[in-house]
């Protein structure tokens, strides 16, 4: 769940129309008319992006009314959720956004009800509109386990691919680096661990069956 | 018992509250003293920095460190960047760091005759933090115009590593030769653990997003700073990579300059330094039994600083951050906070809560920036003035960090409130107090009396064991 207190406005008078903007915006929300920025007030989830990165100062956040947007789990989709989450490694539970405190299960939710990309995702669960830097790689992990790889915005700075995880690392590098520090394969153990720990569904329908 | 020393100033900055507002001090509070940390730990190198030479013996330090470095390949016609990060700004209200980035680009030009010097000074979460900095230093007239913040979300550039493809910023490279300007304060050892400490930046602060979400969610607590690794090692960086220069911080002040064409052989002395000297300041908080955390600094919550440490490591203090074998997973990391259920308990046994010690948190100053509301769910916090609530509010990271919180009018209303409900006298104050650390006079009390068995602990067990751990022997 995210709240939305904050919307994005251009001061036309300084914006240049450099694009800057339109390329760090998580939603698209932003496009060029008349050579001047030009904000959708219904897709600016007032993540700051655009204010940070202007580099003429043209954009100020002002308080708007604030309104919520998340999604809501549901039972009739549990098992799906779990499906997609096993996939890309994550406990359903796991908070994957630590700005909104979204959890996987609510990333998967979005995809099953239609999400197809990253700023989809965020505009459904509002995952990534925070610091807009961390979550990048578990929202493209859990497209992917949902059979969708979407392509970056065209000319945009929003994202650019999916990395190695823990899982992918070569055996040569793990053997490699093992004696200086680098712990990975103690690492990849937790996050099984994790990834297949009990979550308050399960612990509850465990309970109901006894 | 001596004078609290004089707290780090606030300061002007869109990611904290007007310094106006700042009436008091929580250090200006009855009952509060300092202890100077040559006190508990008498072994602590000399510092240069704050000292009776000023800034001076930080020009002449980085000189003398960069008289051994090799610069002979590079030529008057290439350009060079000098890469920087907002941490060094941090540390000791920051004139050293720029002391130390405005002589490392005098020495380039005197040694090789090269002009064309750029400073690109990354970021964490607050994308115009160096930005700010760059004016209040006047590092842009210092580099003729030639110098800007960068961010995570700006413009990247593939790089071709041995795990894969990550992404740097594109300006960060965007010249012949790059030097890495940085510092030895270990700051966030809950993150790196003290593993490639001096390389960190080239996965973080001169990363990209992708790179930056990989070290946090991709690859888990004690590989995670391998991205960096990954990138520093990579024939796109090792082509521009010309040396690095770091302040050689410690928990009481700068002690020097040191400076490398080897990268590894500069990380591995300041691991040694990493975990002799914070290390110890950090095993001493650890044997803190109760307190009352008092926040009162210009940085994030997670950012504050005590005799060296922030507060992000004292609410990990509770597990011996250092030991790469027993503590898997820190009280506080991201991993750990991705780690807990929607019940508000971690999703296995064996996660360390965070530290138990610590009875409430008492916000007087910190900023927006960095999000903290795993810290106000799980440990009673009081924030000071309702402007600073009100500022985290609209702070996109920080929405649910004051809604666990309680409002306090004042500094003096917060701290009777803390010592009524907590019954604990003992406070340690995180306001950045060079040299030492400003504290409530029991906590001195405990602190003198628990510091040499640490200190002998740490030398004869611990850190043995440390750098065991890192693959190094002393």
């Amino acid at each position: 769940m995210r709240i939305v207190n904050l919307l994005a406005v251009v001061d036309k008078e300084k914006c240049t129309g450099c694009r800057t903007c339109i390329r760090v915006c998580p939603t698209l929300a932003i496009k060029l008319e008349n050579k001047k920025a030009e904000i959708n007030n219904e897709q600016c989830v007032g993540c700051q992006n655009c204010e940070q990165r202007c580099p003429f100062d043209a954009i100020h956040m002002q308080d708007r009314q604030p309104f919520t947007i998340g999604v809501e789990v549901k039972d009739s989709d549990y098992d799906k959720i779990e499906e997609i989450c096993k996939k890309a490694k994550f406990n359903p539970e796991q908070i994957i956004c630590y700005c909104t405190g979204t959890r996987a299960e609510e990333v998967a939710q979005a995809i099953i009800e239609g999400a197809k990309t990253p700023e989809e995702i965020t505009q459904r669960t509002g995952a990534r509109s925070g610091c807009k830097v961390e979550c990048i790689q578990p929202i493209l992990r859990l497209l992917k386990a949902a059979g969708i790889e979407p392509e970056p915005p065209k000319g945009g700075w929003q994202w650019y691919g999916t990395t190695v995880t823990a899982w992918e690392i070569p055996e040569s590098i793990r053997n490699k680096y093992s004696n200086v520090g680098f712990y990975f394969d103690e690492d990849l153990e937790l996050l099984n661990r994790i990834a297949s720990s009990p979550t308050s569904k399960s612990k509850k329908k465990d309970s109901d069956n006894k | 018992m001596r004078e609290p020393i004089k707290p780090i100033s606030p300061k002007k900055s869109q990611y904290g509250i007007d310094p106006a507002l700042l009436k008091t001090r929580v250090s200006d509070l009855p009952g509060m003293t300092s202890l100077p940390l040559k006190e508990l730990f008498p072994d602590l190198p000399d510092v240069i920095y704050p000292g009776d030479n000023g800034i001076e013996s930080i020009k002449k330090a980085t000189e003398k460190a960069l008289d051994k470095v090799d610069m002979s390949f590079i030529k008057p016609e290439h350009s060079v960047n000098i890469l920087a990060s907002h941490h060094g700004f941090t540390l000791l209200g920051g004139e050293a760091y720029a002391e130390m980035i405005k002589t490392i680009k005098d020495v380039i030009e005197r040694k090789t005759g090269c002009k064309n010097i750029r400073l690109r000074a990354g970021v964490g979460l607050r994308f115009r933090e160096t930005e700010e900095y760059i004016k209040r230093f006047g590092l842009d007239e210092y580099f003729n115009g030639k110098a800007i913040g960068v961010a995570p979300v700006d413009e990247g550039i593939p790089i071709e590593t041995e795990i894969g493809t990550l992404y740097g910023i594109k300006k960060v490279y965007d010249a012949d030769w790059i030097v890495h300007a940085h510092n030895s304060d270990v700051r966030e050892v809950h993150f790196h653990r003290q593993v490639d400490r001096a390389v960190k930046p080239f996965g973080m602060s001169y990363a990209r997003i992708e790179t930056r979400s990989t070290y946090h969610q991709n690859l888990g607590p004690r590989a995670a700073n391998f991205t960096a690794r990954a990138i520093f090692d990579s024939p796109f960086v090792q082509k521009k990579f010309a040396f690095a220069c770091f302040l050689t911080a410690l928990p009481n002040g700068i002690s020097g300059v040191d400076a490398d064409n080897n990268l590894y052989d500069l990380n591995e002395r300041i691991t040694k330094i990493g975990c002799r000297y914070y290390g110890k300041m950090m095993t001493l908080f650890g044997q803190i039994d109760e307190c009352i955390a008092a926040l009162d600094f210009p940085a994030p919550v997670v950012y504050v600083f005590s005799g060296g440490v922030i507060y992000a490591n004292f609410v990990g203090a509770n597990t011996d951050l250092y030991d790469l074998d027993n503590v898997p997973l820190p009280s506080y990391t991201w991993y750990t906070e991705s780690f807990y259920g929607k019940d508000g308990k971690p999703l296995i046994e064996d996660i360390p809560p965070l530290n138990p010690a610590i009875k409430m948190c008492i916000h007087n100053y910190a900023w927006t920036g960095y999000p903290c509301a795993f810290f106000s769910e799980h440990i009673p916090t009081v924030i000071v003035g309702r402007e600073q609530a009100e500022l985290f509010n609209r702070d996109p990271q920080n929405i649910n960090y004051a809604k666990h919180a309680v409002i306090a009018e004042d500094t003096e209303d917060a701290m009777n409130f803390a010592y009524r409900a907590t019954g604990t006298k003992k406070v340690v104050i995180f306001d950045g107090a060079p040299g030492g650390l400003n504290v409530s006079e029991e906590m001195a009390e405990f602190l003198l009396k628990k510091a040499p068995e640490v200190s002998e602990r740490v030398e004869e067990e611990l850190l043995p064991k440390w750098l065991r751990q890192r693959g190094i022997t002393i």
